[in-house]
Formats: C-alpha cells, sequence, structure tokens
C-alpha cells in the first residue's frame, strides 16, 4: 500500500461509522414521529377545533424537534415534542385573539372556532351500519367539544395524560410546570368531563 | 405510560383512539408528506446561524432598553395601545412569521387609537 492510498483509507475510516449513525438517528426519528403524529394531530386539533391548522402545527412541531432535539434521547422526545406542540397550540390562540381584534376592528365577524363542524371533519366510514357510524361520530364531537370547553392548563394536562399517555413527570415536562400543577389540572379535568358527560354514558343510557 | 383507572377514563380513551385510527387518507398523506420534511432537517447544512438566534434576540432586547434609558421622552411616545399583552405576543419565541408582520398590526394599533380618540 502506498502512501497515498493509505492516506485515503485513514480518511475514510471514520465515514462509514458516522453515515451509519446518521441513518440509525434517522430511522429512529422517523419511527418516533410515525409513532405520535396521528395522536398529536387529533390533540392538537381538539385545542384549536381546525384540521388543517392542527396539520400545519404538528409538522412545525415536527421539523423543531428534529432540528433541536435530535440528539437527545428517545426517551425525552415525547415529552419535548408535546412541549413544542402546546406552545404552538398557545401561539395559535394568541394570535387568534389578535387577529379576532383587528377583525372586530374592520367591522368583521371575528372567527368562531363554534363554526367548526366535527362530522365535516370526521374521518370516512370504514364499513359500519349508518346508525353505528352516527353514534361513534356524536361520541366524538361531544368528546371534542367537552375536552376543547375545558381550561387551556385542565386540558392540555388531561390530553397529554390520558389520550397521549404520559406520565406526571413527563406531563410536567411537556407543560413546563410542576407535577403538582399536573395532579391539580387533571383532577379537575377529568371531574368537568365527568359531569358533563357521563351522561351519554352507554351503560346509562340503556337503563 | 399512565392508564386509565376506570370505566369512565377507558371509555374517553377508546372514542379518543378510534378517532385516530379512522383518519383520513389525505390527513395521513399530509402527515407522512410533513414527517419527511422533518427528517430533511436532518441533511440540511449552515443550520449554525440558528444557534446565534437567542444571543441576537438578547442583544435586540439590551439595545432597545438603552435606548429608551437614553431618550425618556420616547417612553412618552411608546403607544398605549401596544399594551404588554401585546407585546408578549409579538416577542413571543415562536412569532416570527407575526414579527414580519408588525408593520402591518402597527398600522392597525395607529388607526385602532386614532378611532378612540375621534
Amino acid at each position: 500500500m502506498d502512501v497515498s492510498t493509505a492516506v485515503f483509507a485513514v480518511s475514510c475510516s471514520g465515514t462509514p461509522k458516522t453515515g451509519t449513525r446518521a441513518l440509525q438517528k434517522e430511522r429512529q426519528l422517523n419511527q418516533f414521529l410515525a409513532e405520535v403524529e396521528r395522536r398529536a394531530l387529533r390533540i392538537a386539533e381538539i385545542g384549536i377545533r381546525d384540521r388543517d391548522e392542527a396539520l400545519d402545527l404538528v409538522q412545525d412541531a415536527m421539523i423543531k424537534l428534529v432540528r433541536s432535539y435530535s440528539e437527545r434521547s428517545r426517551e425525552e422526545w415525547t415529552p419535548l415534542f408535546y412541549r413544542i406542540l402546546q406552545n404552538g397550540v398557545r401561539d395559535w390562540h394568541r394570535r387568534q385573539a389578535v387577529r379576532n381584534r383587528v377583525m372586530v376592528w374592520f367591522g368583521k365577524k371575528a372567527s368562531d372556532d363554534n363554526d367548526y363542524d366535527a362530522i365535516a371533519s370526521a374521518p370516512d366510514p370504514i364499513g359500519r351500519a349508518p346508525e353505528e357510524e352516527l353514534s361513534n361520530n356524536e361520541a366524538m364531537e361531544r368528546l371534542d367539544g367537552a375536552v376543547h370547553d375545558l381550561p387551556a392548563r385542565q386540558r392540555e394536562a388531561f390530553m397529554l395524560r390520558m389520550f397521549e399517555g404520559l406520565d406526571v413527570a413527563g406531563t410536567a415536562v411537556a407543560m413546563g410546570c410542576s407535577e403538582g400543577s399536573v395532579k391539580t389540572h387533571y383532577s379537575r379535568a377529568v371531574h368537568a368531563l365527568r359531569e358533563q358527560l357521563e351522561e351519554h354514558r352507554p351503560e346509562e343510557r340503556g337503563s | 405510560m399512565n392508564k386509565p383507572d376506570d370505566t369512565f377514563g377507558r371509555q374517553l380513551k377508546a372514542t379518543f383512539d378510534e378517532s385516530v385510527e379512522k383518519l383520513d387518507a389525505a390527513t395521513l398523506s399530509r402527515l407522512n408528506r410533513g414527517r419527511h420534511e422533518a427528517l430533511a432537517e436532518l441533511q440540511r447544512p449552515g443550520r449554525r446561524w440558528s444557534h446565534w438566534m437567542p444571543a441576537t434576540g438578547v442583544a435586540a432586547a439590551v439595545l432597545v432598553a438603552v435606548m429608551l434609558l437614553q431618550s425618556p421622552t420616547a417612553i412618552d411616545d411608546f403607544p398605549e395601545a401596544a399594551n404588554v399583552t401585546d407585546m408578549e405576543i409579538l416577542l413571543g419565541e415562536d412569532s416570527i412569521e407575526m414579527l414580519e408582520e408588525l408593520e402591518f398590526y402597527s398600522w392597525i394599533d395607529s388607526a385602532d387609537m386614532d378611532s378612540d380618540v375621534s
């Protein structure tokens, strides 16, 4: 082996390892995002009652996670991702408040999230009887509406704990608050939802 | 992971999970595209400038504070309508796009004040 070949071999020796590591990281991130994206979309959608905007927020959160936290451990990604997403949802509400003020100044009707039609936004039926589909859509609409109507912090705590399955510590990281606050918000949310939704429970409707 | 510990919680979780399972093809396609666009960030070079963003922001804030302190009359000229809440929104971490529309919102604020006066 002459000198130039040896130098080339040495200079290339790190490349496959780095390339493999980068590929592995990309695979891990892809797997993580694929696992979380659907639930994240529904969580954002319930928060803002607009699917298109929710899709944008989820994509934004994915980009920010990859850009800023791809080097963190896999375990940290879930709370970090939801922290970014929740910040996006809060920011969206702030912008809406400013925009609504502007619209009111122009004498136009401020955008009202009650215009959101959950049935129209509901997914395509998949081979169910119309009655069953309607009942499911109604249950989904009631749930979406009730969770959306919770105070913002209760809504966040409830969705992260119940829908995403984060534990108290992970929810606290995602919400940027103490574990005690998470417990309080979550407990109040469950209590409020129980009062609002329990009358629609199937077994009670039958009795 | 948290597990719903009662029937009510399980029902809510089941309803939510069902809505996730039933997302339509167009939505799933958009999620897929969004994910791949996000992953493309890993290959994007020249992201180093973003590390300077916080420092640049702090420097800009210090500069504004110094200018206001140097010129007390400027504080009196500060529009009342640009209250704390609005500034918080405008200077929020994720409000870069909003800053691009700053001129427009500034005009709205001044127009709003004119209408209050008249």
